[in-house]
């Protein structure tokens, strides 16, 4: 039993450092894009955000050897805990995925579309750092947690409405094909972070309510 | 009978009861919910069981008893020159083919249905209509029926409670942790003392023929064998029952409870006064008063369990008459 107290302490340490390492990551992203929209983008941020994915992936990798270490039955939640670490991972992915993306983005963001893109930026940072939250959250306040996975949500809804204004107004730019293409690319890939954060957010609001407490 | 003919049947008894023992251990259920609820692995989980099979049957197993049927068979054996060592033989290895058979196919069934089915079919067999003491099966017949309702019912009820008892005290994973390990410490404990106190009751039925079949035997041996056999049947046919009926619903450690103790308190009850209630039925029905409660899908399985329960009857009483001839002349 002592043992098992242990390993249940060590994933725990395991599973903090992760979250912290994913906030990380995404206050790195947040700043990589406000110098990319201020055309002065900062380089080292989007190599930060490449190396904190590496840094998750290696974290993941110890908690499963944790997990798989003796062949005990799964401590209760155990499997539930991994499944939210693997899903915030590919948050992670994502992040790093975009961030490899705007290092060889080879133009400058269209000044019409600055705005907008700042809100879908502040709205994907934003949702992660609420997942983040929401995952701390999950340990100690399922009431908290499953405020926080509206307020994730919202973010999306948020970052959905700002993806398509600045689809809609890239679609109609008069420019250089590939430019508008690529940017295109950007805003969707820039999205599909929030939108990961939104499907994590709805599988811990799942669990909220598979234990009881709603 | 020559001394050689005596030790010949002493040891066919002997391996008759390990077979019973085998059958019996085959079909027991009782750890399901530990694995259901993952306190234990499967193969904690059979070491345990076979040490409370041997333990149980060292310890609790000398209430010998050589009486199966003596309330439903309504035979004459000395009018009739019925051989009564064959009639309780053939009801003990009916059932316990029977259970052999269930289990390889992971259903768990009431060993006393099968004893019951057993006996219908050698009574009547023997005795025809007359053989069988029908009111005394029909007053059990609603207690099978009362079983699985019972077990629901108080199920559900507990569940219900203790989720209430949750949403005002359990704010997140940690405080569930928390609850669901003192849980797991509890179901542990109970499992324990029921796989314990089974495995005395169990063996007695195996261990009773060869106490019958002379004397000068020595009973610390036999319930060790008994005990064996009865840890060799969990471990070979009985972890397919456990994972199927601990893979019904989903289970957790304060569910595992909530299925575990009522179903151990209403036995308890049931032994006490005397009424013949199934421990499978009961197990069975409350994980189906579990999975209402708590609103989590029941697995596939269910209707192919009913189905076995209600085939028992039948199938333990054609396969006590067939393997009766050859016991009788055996005997």
């Amino acid at each position: 039993m002592k043992l098992l107290k242990e390993k249940k302490n060590e994933l725990d340490e395991v599973n903090k450092e992760f979250l912290a390492e994913t906030l990380n990551g995404s206050a790195l992203l947040h700043e990589a894009l406000s110098t990319f929209v201020d055309d002065k983008l900062k380089i080292e941020s989007l190599e930060g955000v490449i190396k904190v994915e590496k840094r998750c992936d290696g974290l993941k990798e110890k908690y499963v050897q944790v997990l798989y270490k003796d062949k005990r039955a799964l401590p209760f939640l155990v499997e539930d805990r991994y499944n939210i670490l693997m899903m915030i991972d590919t948050v992670n992915d994502k992040m790093e995925f975009f961030s490899r993306f705007l290092r060889i983005y080879p133009f400058k963001l269209y000044k019409e579309i600055k705005d907008e893109f700042r809100n879908l930026y502040r709205a994907c940072s934003l949702a992660v750092e609420m997942l983040v939250d929401c995952a701390t959250l999950i340990e100690t306040d399922f009431d908290g947690a499953y405020k926080k996975t509206f307020e994730i949500e919202e973010k999306k809804r948020e970052a959905r409405t700002a993806k398509f204004n600045l689809l809609g107004k890239v679609y109609k730019m008069n420019d250089n094909p590939t430019k508008v293409y690529l940017t295109s690319k950007l805003v969707t890939y820039m999205y599909d972070i929030v939108s990961w954060a939104e499907e994590t957010s709805d599988y811990l609001r799942g669990l909220i309510i598979k234990y009881p407490s709603k | 009978m020559g001394k050689m003919a005596l030790e010949y049947i002493v040891i066919i008894f002997l391996v008759i009861s390990i077979i019973i023992s085998f059958g019996i251990g085959a079909n027991d259920e009782t750890m399901a919910p530990l694995y259901g609820s993952r306190i234990l692995n499967m193969k904690q989980i059979l070491i345990l069981a076979a040490i409370f099979a041997i333990g149980g049957a060292l310890l609790l197993g000398e209430g010998v008893s050589k009486s199966v049927g003596d309330k439903i068979l309504l035979l004459d054996y000395e009018a009739t020159g019925i051989n009564q060592n064959a009639v309780v033989m053939t009801i003990l290895i009916s059932t316990a083919l029977v259970l052999i058979l269930s289990s390889a196919f992971g259903l768990p069934i009431s060993s006393t249905h099968a004893t019951i089915g057993g006996i219908i079919g050698l009574g009547m067999l023997l005795g025809g209509g007359g053989g069988v003491n029908w009111s005394t099966i029909l007053e059990m017949s609603i207690w099978w029926l009362a079983s699985p309702i019972v077990g629901y019912t108080v199920t559900y009820s507990v569940v219900k409670i203790l989720n209430k008892r949750k949403l005002k005290f359990l704010k997140g994973f940690k405080d569930f942790e928390r609850s669901e390990n003192k849980y797991s410490y509890i179901i542990l404990i109970i499992i324990c003392i029921t796989a314990f106190s089974r495995a005395g009751n169990d063996c007695s039925n195996a261990v009773g023929i060869v106490i019958g079949a002379g004397d000068g035997i020595n009973l610390t041996l036999l319930l060790i064998i008994t005990g064996l056999g009865l840890a060799a049947g969990i471990m070979v046919l009985g972890r397919i029952v456990i994972k199927s009926l601990g893979k019904m619903t989903e289970l957790r450690p304060s569910t595992a409870f909530a299925v575990q103790v009522p179903t151990a308190a209403v036995m308890l009850i049931g032994t006490i006064q005397k009424i013949p209630l199934s421990g499978s039925h009961l197990l069975v029905a409350s994980l189906v008063g579990l999975s209402k409660a708590s609103n989590t899908p029941m697995k596939k399985g269910l209707w192919k369990i009913i189905a076995i329960w209600l085939l028992t009857f039948p199938i333990a009483a054609i396969l006590s008459i067939i393997i009766y001839f050859p016991i009788n002349l055996l005997i």
